[in-house]
């Protein structure tokens, strides 16, 4: 096909032959547009139909020979005549250049009066009368219902979840308060009572004291693990390096128990809510110093670039390590893998840690061997490549 | 010479609160502080400031050396209160001290804001709370030196 507008004027004998290789085209043309699987209409100078397919006579519910010559607002009446056609600004190859090859999506109306979205594809084609527009015209109403409802689906999806995290927070702060007084007076009975009862007074105490405990641990992981979606503040430009020795100097204490030898490369800035990759950097290590074999604790923490845009760190330790078929349970809610008399704690560090690294476009992952140590890692952006 | 305490004369605590077990908690723990602590309660705070000015059935109440206002409270919740005590020329010069369990950052600021002269959470464990109210008691009722009981009125 030709799309270059023509400028030259014909001789009487060009004129001649262009005619019939003119028709030639043509004939071939309207087969094509027979063929179309869309409906194709072909739009002169004017706004008038000079051509259109079977398929334009179904989806607009027009006989062919009610459009043709028609304007063609009577089937789109809004933004198409208005983008094609020349005004005193563009000549008509300009004002159908910009929009060649892309979708456009408009309303088209049928005879009997309804409405229904489309989307059209230009295309210029030079026939014997000058510059005309071939139109095809694609019926986009399921794809705009499913547009929709996929909209809706992710409205109530975020929704929900907003719901969900604000419940768990609200949950897990009032129940605080008569967990307290639960706890507070289980624990004045034993003070003031232990020993002026009989043996199972003190041991039925001690069971009631402990639960209470328990369950006020959990209650504020719980807060713990939803204030990283409700409390999370917005991805800035965080020195994950800065981020480590902080995490470090937050469990100062337990690093000295322990005498553990905490190492790291030099560490990359990166987006991240600081108080949540404090967080991450301090449950990893906790988990590494805590979780460990008779001898000095060692964990190393390394990132390594990842793609153009991301830094893979990881947090390796030579601990008692985890059996592979825990590696998808330990980042669930509340998982533990040891009796409490062994390790205290709740189960919910991990779960903290994945949800963390989420809340930042990552995943968490580990590898671990047995006997021999675990590596966690996850990805961050870099700051300055997003 | 600089102290208020006299002997056998318990000094006057209000307490803000309007859960009983609270209550009581708070109490043990000032016994187990401190024996000369006279606590006074009112379990809303519509009816601390009936006390407070005195009014009503409250025409004798003592004027507190230290207030102990929890902050969600019926009626009228503990900023209200508090704004109010520190509207009031005669009764801003009273600490008011908060007690509550919220840990949020804007009930610590607007508590700030209305002048509280001191923000305290309520420990979750029982030794932790009984510690807190002897700190209470050390500082507030013992160390610092508070103006005169009586104001000229």
């Amino acid at each position: 096909m030709i799309s270059q507008r023509r400028e030259s004027a014909f001789t009487g004998a060009d004129e001649e032959v262009s005619a019939k290789l003119g028709e030639i085209a043509e004939d071939r043309y309207r087969s094509l547009l027979e063929a179309a699987p869309d409906a194709m209409v072909v739009v002169d100078q004017n706004c008038e139909i000079v051509l259109l397919n079977v398929q334009a006579e179904k989806q607009f519910g027009y006989r062919r020979d009610e459009l043709l010559g028609q304007k063609v607002t009577n089937i789109i009446p809004k933004g198409f005549a208005e983008r094609l056609i020349a005004d005193h600004l563009r000549s008509p190859g300009e004002a159908l250049a910009q929009q060649i090859g892309t979708g456009i999506e408009l309303v088209a109306r049928r005879k009997n009066g309804s409405e229904f979205p489309i989307e059209l594809m230009l295309s210029p084609w030079n026939g014997t009368d000058g510059v005309l527009i071939t139109t095809a015209i694609r019926d986009i109403s399921e794809r705009k219902i499913a547009e929709a409802s996929l909209l809706e689906k992710v409205r109530e999806l975020n929704r929900s979840n907003e719901e969900l995290a604000q419940f768990a927070y609200i949950a897990s702060h009032d129940l605080q308060e008569p967990l307290r007084m639960v706890a507070s007076y289980t624990q004045l009975l034993a003070k003031r009572y232990k020993g002026k009862l009989d043996a199972d007074a003190d041991e039925f105490i001690a069971f009631a004291v402990d639960g209470a405990n328990r369950m006020q641990r959990l209650i504020l992981d719980l807060l713990a693990y939803s204030r990283v979606a409700t409390k999370g503040r917005e991805l800035l430009k965080t020195s994950s390096e800065i981020s480590l020795h902080l995490a470090l100097r937050n469990l100062g204490g337990a690093i000295q128990e322990s005498g553990a030898l905490v190492t790291h490369d030099p560490l990359p800035d990166v987006l991240a809510d600081e108080t949540q990759l404090i967080q991450l950097f301090q449950n990893l290590i906790g988990n590494a110093i805590k979780y460990q074999n008779p001898g000095i604790p060692k964990v190393h923490v390394t990132a390594t670039r990842n793609g153009d845009t991301k830094w893979m760190f990881s947090v390796n330790d030579n601990g008692m390590g985890i059996d592979p078929q825990y590696f998808e349970r330990i980042f669930g809610m509340f998982q533990r893998l040891h009796g409490r008399e062994d390790f205290a704690g709740t189960g919910i560090g991990l779960a903290i840690c994945k949800k963390i690294v989420e809340r930042h476009g990552g995943n968490i992952q580990v590898e671990s061997i047995l006997g021999q140590g675990s590596t966690f890692r996850f990805a961050l952006q870099d700051s300055e490549r997003v | 010479m600089n102290s208020l305490r006299v002997p056998n004369v318990p000094l006057e605590v209000l307490l803000v609160e309007d859960s009983p077990g609270d209550v009581r908690l708070t109490r043990e723990a000032f016994g187990e502080a401190s024996r000369s602590i006279h606590l006074s309660v009112a379990m809303d705070g519509v009816q601390a400031m009936a006390f407070l000015r005195k009014e009503g059935e409250f025409s004798n109440a003592p004027r507190p050396s230290l207030i102990l206002l929890d902050l969600n409270l019926p009626r009228m919740d503990g900023r209200e209160v508090l704004a109010c005590i520190k509207k009031n020329e005669s009764l801003k010069t009273i600490p008011t001290v908060i007690l509550t369990t919220s840990g949020d950052e804007a009930d610590i600021l607007k508590s700030y804001q209305l002048q509280a002269n001191c923000y305290l959470t309520k420990p979750v464990q029982l030794d932790a709370f009984e510690a807190l109210v002897k700190s209470i008691n050390d500082f507030w009722l013992t160390k610092a030196k508070l103006p005169h009981q009586r104001p000229v009125e």
